[in-house]
């Protein structure tokens, strides 16, 4: 049978162009394709995010050429240029970017040339076309234009500043909240951190970048090409870690930085400790409850390669549950993949998940329940369960097959509002634990 | 009686080797033969109906339908040439812009929708231009159009390399739907032992070399004055030719699905021919 795609998880390269340009302050997009495009995707960041919002210029303000078959056939970088002079009349900006879909590259268009013809006014173009990836390419391909052709170069670096890559605006539903606890995790030991998105940034702070003397990407499968290529470019070299949630995992995000920069371990230590008392100071008001009314459970993990292990190591090592069952829908690479499930072997937990690389959501139904033995009539059966599955909001309909906790934290998110919450860091952690266990009561 | 049926065929052929030329003049002898003959160009250059209309077409289909948008008639695009001859140009963009293909389709959409594919005729041609070289190229032989393809080839070395890429294409179409490969057409480039090259060569791609039309001056001649060599000069031996050639399609019956070989084969197949010792070092055309 042939392949299918069935409740897609990502949209395209496009997608990820938009969602991210959204994030960047006062950025305005061009986009070089068939009408429909722009609105579409602009719209499934805006609602399927947590309701984000189309930021600066997104949604149905977004500019777009719009091109037709007379176009295809004959063309269409007139039409774009017309678009750029337009935008450049009516929008104020201080960066417009220029983005492709499908249509206008498979014809040929030269829309990065055309976008260089407006340099000067602060037009930079990017090979957007939905074919070239998921989401996430999408991503990459936009940063990576800006680092190339946008952020000046600087000889002289800033030994404790570093560029944050990874965390993709919209298809992190948390990306705002997440950014802003690392950053202030990072300011607690000195460090300054390049994010592109978090607030208070803007286009000229964007453009002083080169100055870093690190990039810590927390995603295997977004950050890595800019990564590279401000490393190519601007001679920063870069190092890949995961998005930390909880004490030990933020504490080793720490450490990993202060490492690389050559940060006394005295400061961290004292940064550690303070952060760390804080978190258990919060958390133990609730361990009595937790225990009392049995809120262990097996945990399910159906999500991104981003926060796949970064939650399941949180609820395995703070909260004491049981990690069943992971399904990852980024890594198509069988040595990235294989790498990937060697970090589960660092969980303390006796019990070690199942860690299956899928994205299809009847598929990966199919093996959850294939995780567990049957009931073949035998007199004591053990059910799987209690369990708490923590996915995007398509595995709803799962939890309820198994009565499970739930919680949506991976894309798409659409049965919550989310504005500047975030689970990252020792304080994002906290919130966590809030979400995960108000499942658990909200009936009470 | 049988409804009759309109004869649709394609002509390809590596880019140059005279597919327009020969396209046009076979159209005259057929109308000779008092066919009724629709000449639709598939090439962005515009220059498959010239000979037939006595100058270059100047309104393409899709110039028209850039200019008056969808409000095109057939009028608009549809000239009439030598001997009643209808013709029309897809057109295309200039040469490194856009997408030619997708005109090509385009084009032949607009051209079905319009109703230009009438009863009375008895041939359409589409002059496709050299290699199908995407998919807006292989417009013409999809289901429902051209069930009938001629190449035109020599027995120069890329025209047959061209001609067999050509077949792989030809026999993705015919194993799904109905087109065929009616045989190749020599447009001789006098290469030595060119005719038994060709009949190897198309034997091995299990069809017929359907004729072989010798080179003569005169095709250049009457191509500089606008017109086939039917109308520029009835009585000439090369008029006949195209006689000869219009009459073997018109009674062709040899229709197949291609078996294109492999490169080694077809260099085999021209060491075979192509290369005779007692020619050796002697390099004179």
């Amino acid at each position: 049978m042939s392949d299918f795609i069935e409740r897609s998880k990502f949209s395209c390269a496009l997608g990820g162009a938009l969602s991210t340009i959204a994030a960047i302050p006062k950025a305005v997009p061009i986009v070089h394709a068939s009408g429909g495009c722009a609105a579409a995707l602009s719209g499934t960041y805006n609602l399927s995010a947590g309701y984000r919002g189309v930021g600066y210029c997104g949604g149905n303000m977004i500019p777009t050429s719009n091109i037709s078959q007379s176009h295809i056939v004959f063309g269409g970088e007139s039409k774009l240029e017309g678009q750029i002079e337009a935008t450049l009349k009516y929008l104020k900006g201080d960066i417009y970017i220029v983005v492709t879909g499908c249509q206008t590259e498979m014809i040929g268009d030269d829309a990065v040339g055309v976008a260089e013809r407006y340099r000067d006014q602060n037009v930079i173009g990017v090979n957007t076309p939905g074919f070239l990836g998921t989401t996430l390419r999408g991503y990459d391909a936009v940063l990576s234009a800006l680092v190339k052709n946008f952020i000046e170069k600087k000889e002289e670096k800033d030994p404790k500043t570093i560029n944050l890559l990874g965390i993709v605006p919209g298809h992190d539903v948390f990306y705002r909240g997440n950014i802003s606890h690392l950053k202030e995790l990072l300011a607690k030991i000195g460090v300054k951190a390049n994010t592109f998105f978090a607030d208070g940034e803007s286009v000229e702070s964007i453009k002083q970048y080169g100055d870093a003397s690190l990039t810590v990407v927390l995603s295997e499968a977004a950050g890595q090409i800019t990564a590279k290529t401000f490393e190519s470019v601007h001679k920063i070299p870069y190092v890949t870690t995961e998005l930390p949630i909880g004490p030990k995992a933020s504490e080793r995000f720490l450490r990993l930085v202060a490492e690389k920069l050559g940060i006394d371990s005295a400061l961290v230590d004292e940064v550690v400790a303070a952060e760390t008392k804080y978190f258990y100071s919060y958390l133990e008001r609730i361990v009595d409850v937790a225990a009392d009314l049995d809120f262990q459970r097996y945990v399910v993990a159906i999500t991104d390669s981003y926060y796949a292990y970064p939650l399941v190591d949180f609820v395995s090592e703070e909260l004491g549950w049981i990690p069943h069952f992971v399904a990852i829908n980024d890594l198509k690479d069988k040595d990235k993949q294989a790498a990937y499930t060697k970090k589960f072997e660092n969980l303390t937990s006796k019990t070690k998940p199942a860690v299956i690389y899928e994205d299809k959501y009847g598929l990966v139904k199919k093996k959850l329940r294939a995780s567990w033995p049957y009931n073949n009539n035998q007199k004591y059966y053990d059910a799987l369960g209690p369990l708490y599955i923590i996915g995007s909001v398509v595995e709803r309909n799962l939890a309820t097959d198994y009565g499970a906790g739930f919680l949506t934290v991976a894309f798409p998110v659409s049965n919550r509002a989310v504005l500047n919450k975030g689970y990252a860091g020792f304080r994002g952690a906290l919130s966590l634990v809030e979400d995960l266990l108000t499942n658990l009561v909200a009936s009470r | 009686m049988a409804e009759k049926e309109v004869r649709q065929i394609a002509i390809y052929g590596k880019g140059g080797i005279g597919k327009s030329t020969t396209t046009q003049n076979l159209t005259a002898g057929l109308t000779e033969l008092g066919k009724k003959v629709f000449v639709v160009g598939c090439d962005p250059k515009a220059d498959s109906t010239r000979l037939l209309l006595g100058g270059l077409h100047q309104k393409t289909t899709l110039d028209t339908l850039r200019e008056k948008g969808e409000n095109v008639e057939l009028d608009d695009i549809m000239k009439i040439g030598f001997n009643g001859t209808k013709c029309v140009e897809s057109g295309g963009p200039e040469p490194g812009v856009g997408c030619a293909g997708r005109g090509i389709i385009t084009a032949v959409g607009l051209l079905e929708q319009l109703g230009a594919f009438t009863e009375e005729l008895d041939y359409v041609f589409y002059d496709v231009l050299g290699d199908v070289v995407c998919g807006g190229f292989a417009m013409p032989i999809r289901e429902g159009k051209a069930k009938e393809i001629y190449i035109v080839a020599s027995g120069e070395m890329m025209s047959l390399y061209a001609a067999n890429n050509i077949s792989k294409g030809i026999q993705k179409y015919a194993l799904k739907g109905g087109v065929r490969l009616g045989g190749i057409i020599c447009n001789s480039r006098r290469v030595d032992r060119e005719e038994d090259l060709l009949r190897a060569f198309a034997k091995e791609l299990n069809t017929q070399l359907i004729y072989f039309v010798p080179r003569d001056n005169i095709v250049q001649h009457a191509e500089i004055r606008r017109k086939t060599v039917i109308e520029y000069n009835p009585e000439s031996a090369q008029a006949d030719e195209y006689r000869g050639l219009a009459k073997a399609i018109d009674e062709n019956k040899m229709f197949t699905i291609p078996t294109p070989m492999t490169q080694e084969r077809l260099e085999e197949i021209l060491v075979e021919y192509g290369l005779m010792d007692d020619l050796k070092d002697d390099y004179r055309i």
